[in-house]
């Protein structure tokens, strides 16, 4: 049997080629890096933040006469989080959540338990955790609408 | 069957992709480092002010200790945003890339 010209090897070189190519394209496609834009995510972050610092305004006053609307503002958080728990490629969000969340550390977990041990906090302090606050929810907010939509 | 010069597609997808990864990633630094330094000024004005509220009694050490440490922690979710909209840049660049690939063969197609 006859060998194969260089003509008719090039002519099945190539579309295998352009085959390898596209797998190639498709496969790099797939592996996205994080998640798409989620209009619910985007709106749990930023409902919360706005009963976060309508909340927080109250704690000049006491704690105790608060209790039963901060635990309605932890639900509201972990429902927020766990919703974005869920969600593939969201590691990035989860983590600034964690953060925002924790008793441990001083952005909204942080001020309740402060606000907890204390009874009362002075008013300049809350106007500047206010701001505080306010900075640490943009930027959840700013990374879920910067995301692909 | 009809004759495509590959060599020509390739030359076009790596043009047009060098473009778009320098507009891309060139618009991303510029506006990460703008970031960064809106945040350090605000930082330092507010500490100023932070200091000022402490000294005149406005807050206690607790409350005052609290805005420093509640400042690091925002730094730190600013930081991660940042990378989360770097990992956006680059699956753009991806998304892109497969676009110029795509419109070049297609193009190339007598």
């Amino acid at each position: 049997m006859a060998e194969p010209s260089r003509s008719q090897l090039a002519g099945k070189v190539v579309p295998l080629r352009n085959l390898i190519a596209i797998a190639a394209c498709l496969a790099l496609a797939a592996c996205s890096l994080i998640a798409p834009y989620d209009r619910a995510a985007y709106e749990h972050a930023t409902n919360a933040k706005v009963d976060t610092l309508a909340l927080m305004s109250k704690a000049t006053g006491s704690y105790d006469e608060h209790e039963k609307e901060v635990e309605a503002l932890v639900r509201q958080l972990d429902k927020a989080y766990e919703y974005d728990r869920g969600r593939q490629l969201n590691k990035i969000t989860i983590a600034q959540w964690d953060i925002l969340r924790d008793p441990n550390r001083d952005l909204v977990g942080g001020f309740l338990k402060m606000w907890k041990a204390k009874g009362t906090l002075s008013s300049t302090f809350i106007a500047e955790k206010k701001k505080q606050v306010g900075d640490a929810f943009d930027q959840i907010i700013q990374l879920e609408s910067g995301k692909l939509k | 069957m009809a004759n495509i010069d590959v060599g020509s597609i390739l030359k076009l997808v790596e043009n047009q992709s060098k473009a778009l990864a320098e507009k891309l990633f060139k618009q991303y630094t510029h506006q990460a480092v703008s970031d960064v330094r809106d945040f350090l000024q605000k930082s330092t004005v507010n500490l100023k002010r932070w200091v000022e509220e402490l000294a005149r009694g406005e807050m206690d050490k607790d409350e005052f200790e609290s805005l420093v440490k509640g400042q690091a922690d925002v730094a730190e979710m600013r930081a991660l945003k940042q990378a989360g909209l770097a990992a956006v840049q680059i699956d753009t660049f991806t998304n892109g890339v497969l676009d110029i690939i795509v419109n070049a063969a297609f193009a190339a197609i007598p």
